[in-house]
């Protein structure tokens, strides 16, 4: 059965700073919980999250998910953007 | 490498017999005898044995893992974790949820956290024992209502509402009803119970590649995850199907094979694993439990004016199909029955208890339950026949689901109706004195006559027959012509599962009625073929027998063409029969096998079903491709001072538009009718705080040949005018209205509301606790729906 396959999927690994003021665990929490918050995120590994969704509510919510890394002190945040091929399979 | 010793030798051909014979299953006999090769039973040389390490807690952050001590143990040969998973990290049918290996959060008990790969499977345990894992242990989230709380801790990052469907059909605010029921039904988690727990095989090819030989439902679909998780083309990556022993579902998604294939591919030696009975519960997904609010309001003549319906599904831990089955569900709310207003409201949502998923009925079993029991409410709140009242509110063909699609093609409800009714009721003899085995409770001893008490019932169900939502659902078949020492042969080829619903047996009838070649082969599924699609949704035989007709019917036309231009002047109206292609008038214009000589034809389609289309906001459109029916009464017998049941028979009706292989509907009716039976009164996965108290045949009761009644069936064969055939998925419809049926008939014994399935001894005598009373949570009520019990006074 199907579910829309979604247009874009952005992928987000936060590269934390151990001198920043939170914590590293911290900084990759706060960068999960802004995607929480757009309704979109899916984990992806322990230090990755993706936003999967219409490719307008993806380019939403990215910056707001950036943002809340940078503000809990995270040196960086890698970005891997895609639209995928194919619809996902469902049952 | 070694080479495996799988079940890739090309199986004998089939018992002869063509479309619409009785046909003996090649694998009946073995599987009773036992001599039938399941996956479990494969082996290959210099063979690793997997385990897997399972959380034993509900709901815990992990801290730290420890494999060293797991490591140095002699005969181990590799332990991993999430760090050794080279791909994507996560899977799932529908939304890619769930860990490969746990990492940083475990979410139900039994989810997978490290692999061993030893050389013997004692081994491997030991050492899974060895791995320490330093868990901090949360409370965990089991209450699909708190679930939905604002307040409630997020299971997921987006929170744990999965899906809601929402339908709004007709205009529910000026309906105006005479008589108001209301009701609340409770599903507890039913297990899919198959033969067969989870095994496969992993073979690496030295080439950095891997064959898997497994038992699964979708061999694509499986191949895909896998070469996501393993960063392997999808090429390097090939599926065999092996011996399946029951699927019901609960091999749709991933279990063991990401892991045999990471343990084979680390280690370079194939790796088996094996799940036993207990860990195989902890291993796949199970039926959803419901709890479901319904109101339906009446005219006093007995028309259902609306039906308000709150359907709330746990999915537990991860997605798997859940979104699919909430809106099956929805869909099929109100029933077969003209119902002109209905706001429908149907959730699935996260929570720490086993992930659930398919099962035979997805989401039109809760449903029915529920929409069943309120038909007969209806009709007693009216003083009405409850057969009367489905009668008067039955489908007809044009008639309109509440998302405004309309039904199509045979819709025999009333009919499948009065088959049941009409057929003849079992003898009814005083039950003083009966033989013991006659009686409740059997040769328990526990009842000689007294207290016991007969009870009929009625129900109907219904659901969609294959993918629906928008889904490009297609089936893939190979089809190969050319001549042997013992004649002409066909050889089909195609990924589809035979999980032991007879498909292997309708492809070569297929074959045999369209080609006229009585020697046929089924080679093995496997994915060097194109996808068939999943063996669920009542779907293979339709697709999957579909892809054959249309391949048969492709080398014809090939076979025909090489005729006329091989033999000048061939008349225009030929077939082929018997090895041979004949004219109208059954003369013999040459043999295959002279025709074909040396040489083969060789075809390939894909065959889709009609296109459907995703839900809009309002829960409209045409979402479904078709429905089948089937209607059932049971005859019961209950003892109303200990609370226990004996089904005396179940008589029913169903439409299959056309019996392939009348032997194999049969078996289909009287297995999804024991399934319905065993939901009614005894299978429920039993938890507590997440946790499963009855993993295992001992404790989680199943319906065993004592159980099971006598079944009086009438087969429709209606036809439907889009299918080959005519045919109509068959495997599914008994399940769905053999469960209320049997509860129906319980209530009429017993005058008890029967509101939950598996009806339990102290429902039946009328002690059970009832549900505690809780206020509302935050965000769980829908503002339009209704909290307060309302029964118009007659006008």
């Amino acid at each position: 059965m199907p579910v829309p396959p979604a247009e874009l999927t952005a992928e987000f690994a936060m590269e934390t700073s151990p001198e920043g003021e939170k914590s590293p665990r911290e900084q990759i929490e706060a960068g999960r919980e802004a995607a929480g918050a757009s309704g979109l995120a899916q984990e992806t590994g322990p230090e990755s999250t993706a936003l999967a969704g219409s490719r307008a509510e993806v380019l939403e919510a990215l910056p707001q998910v950036i943002e809340a890394a940078l503000d809990a002190g995270a040196r960086g945040v890698k970005v891997r953007i895609e639209v995928p091929t194919e619809a996902r399979q469902q049952t | 490498m070694s080479e495996a010793q799988t079940t890739r030798e090309a199986p004998p051909a089939s018992t002869p017999g063509h479309v619409g014979e009785s046909v003996v299953r090649p694998d009946g006999i073995p599987k009773v005898t036992g001599e039938f090769i399941y996956s479990s039973d494969l082996w290959a040389e210099g063979m690793l044995w997997g385990a897997t390490l399972r959380s034993p807690h509900p709901r815990a952050n992990i801290w730290s893992i420890d494999t060293s001590t797991a490591e140095s143990m002699p005969g181990v040969h590799a332990v991993l974790t999430h760090e050794d998973v080279p791909g994507r990290k996560m899977y799932g049918l529908e939304v890619p949820d769930q860990p490969v290996l746990a990492w940083e959060d475990v979410r139900y008990q039994g989810e997978a956290v490290a692999l061993v790969a030893a050389d013997h499977p004692e081994t491997a345990r030991r050492a899974v024992e060895k791995i320490a894992v330093d868990y901090d242990v949360l409370e965990p989230l089991t209450d699909s209502e708190e679930a939905m709380s604002e307040c409630a801790p997020k299971i997921h990052p987006s929170g744990n509402l999965l899906r809601h469907v929402r339908i709004r059909h007709g205009d529910i605010e000026t309906a105006k009803a005479d008589v108001v029921v209301e009701g609340e039904y409770e599903i507890g988690m039913q297990d899919q119970a198959f033969l067969g727990p989870e095994s496969g095989l992993a073979v690496p090819d030295g080439r950095g590649g891997v064959d898997l030989y497994i038992s699964t439902q979708w061999l694509h679909v499986d191949r895909d995850q896998l070469a996501a998780s393993l960063d392997l083309t999808p090429e390097q990556v090939r599926l065999t199907l092996s011996g399946v022993g029951g699927a019901f579902g609960a091999r749709e998604d991933l279990s063991m094979q990401v892991h045999a294939c990471l343990l084979a591919l680390h280690t370079g030696r194939p790796v088996k694993m094996i799940y036993g009975r207990e860990e195989s519960f902890f291993g796949h997904v199970h039926r959803h439990p419901a709890k479901m609010r319904y109101e339906h309001g009446a005219t006093k003549e007995g028309e259902l004016v609306y039906v308000k319906a709150r359907l709330v599904l746990d999915g537990g831990a991860y997605a798997s199909s859940s979104t699919a089955v909430c809106s099956n569900a929805a869909c099929f709310a109100c029933g077969p029955y003209e119902v002109p207003n209905a706001l429908i409201d149907s959730y699935v949502v996260y929570t720490n208890n086993p992930p659930c998923g398919a099962m035979r009925g997805f989401g039109a079993v809760q449903a029915c339950f529920a929409y069943e029991s309120q038909m007969d409410k209806v009709a007693d709140a009216l003083g009405m026949d409850p057969v009367e009242l489905r009668t008067k509110n039955a489908f007809e063909t044009g008639s309109e689901i509440p998302t405004g699609q309309k039904v199509t093609g045979p819709v025999p409800v009333a009919e499948l109706l009065e088959r049941v009714t009409d057929m003849p009721m079992p003898e009814e003899e005083s039950p003083m004195g009966r033989d013991l085995r006659e009686l409740p409770g059997g040769v328990s001893n526990v009842t000689h006559g007294e207290g016991v008490k007969r009870g009929v019932g009625y129900a109907v169900g219904f659901k969609n027959i294959a993918y629906s939502e928008g889904f490009d659902d297609y089936s893939t078949a190979r089809v190969r012509l050319s001549i042997s020492a013992e004649g002409p042969l066909v050889e089909v080829h195609t990924a589809a599962a035979e999980v032991g619903q007879g498909l292997v047996t309708v492809q070569a009838q297929i074959a045999r009625t369209e080609l006229g070649v009585e020697q046929v082969v089924v080679l093995p599924a496997d994915t060097s073929v194109g996808s068939s699609g999943s063996s669920s949704a009542s779907r293979q035989t339709w697709m999957t027998g579909g892809a054959v007709k249309a391949v048969c019917e492709a080398v014809r036309q090939s076979v025909l063409g090489k005729v006329r231009e091989d033999i000048e002047d061939t008349p225009g109206d030929l077939r082929l029969e018997g090895g041979n292609v004949v004219s109208r008038d059954g003369g013999i214009l040459i043999g295959l096998d002279e025709l074909l000589g040396d040489e083969s034809i060789e075809e390939t389609r894909e065959f889709r079903h009609k296109e459907t289309e995703p839900l809009d906001a309002d829960g409209q459109g045409d979402a479904h491709v078709t429905f089948a029916f089937a209607a059932h009464r049971a005859v019961v017998e209950a003892d109303t001072e200990l609370g226990l049941v004996r089904v005396v028979e179940i008589a029913t009706a169903q439409d299959v538009g056309k019996a392939l292989n009348p032997q194999a509907v049969e078996g289909q009716i009287e297995g999804g009718i024991a399934q319905g039976l065993g939901l009614a009164l005894m299978e429920e996965i039993q938890t507590e705080e997440g946790k499963v108290h009855n993993a295992s045949f001992t404790d989680y009761l199943i319906p065993t040949i004592l159980d099971m009644p006598p079944v009086k069936a009438e087969v429709l064969e209606l036809g439907d005018p889009d299918s080959p055939y005519g045919l109509k998925g068959v495997g599914e419809p008994p399940t769905i209205s053999s469960t209320p049926a049997i509860v129906s008939a319980l209530r009429d014994a017993t005058e008890q509301e029967l509101s939950r399935v598996p009806v339990s001894p102290d429902q039946i005598v009328g002690i059970a606790k009832k549900p505690p009373e809780r206020p509302p949570q935050p965000g769980s009520r829908s503002p339009e729906y209704p909290t307060t019990t309302t029964i118009q006074p007659e006008e």
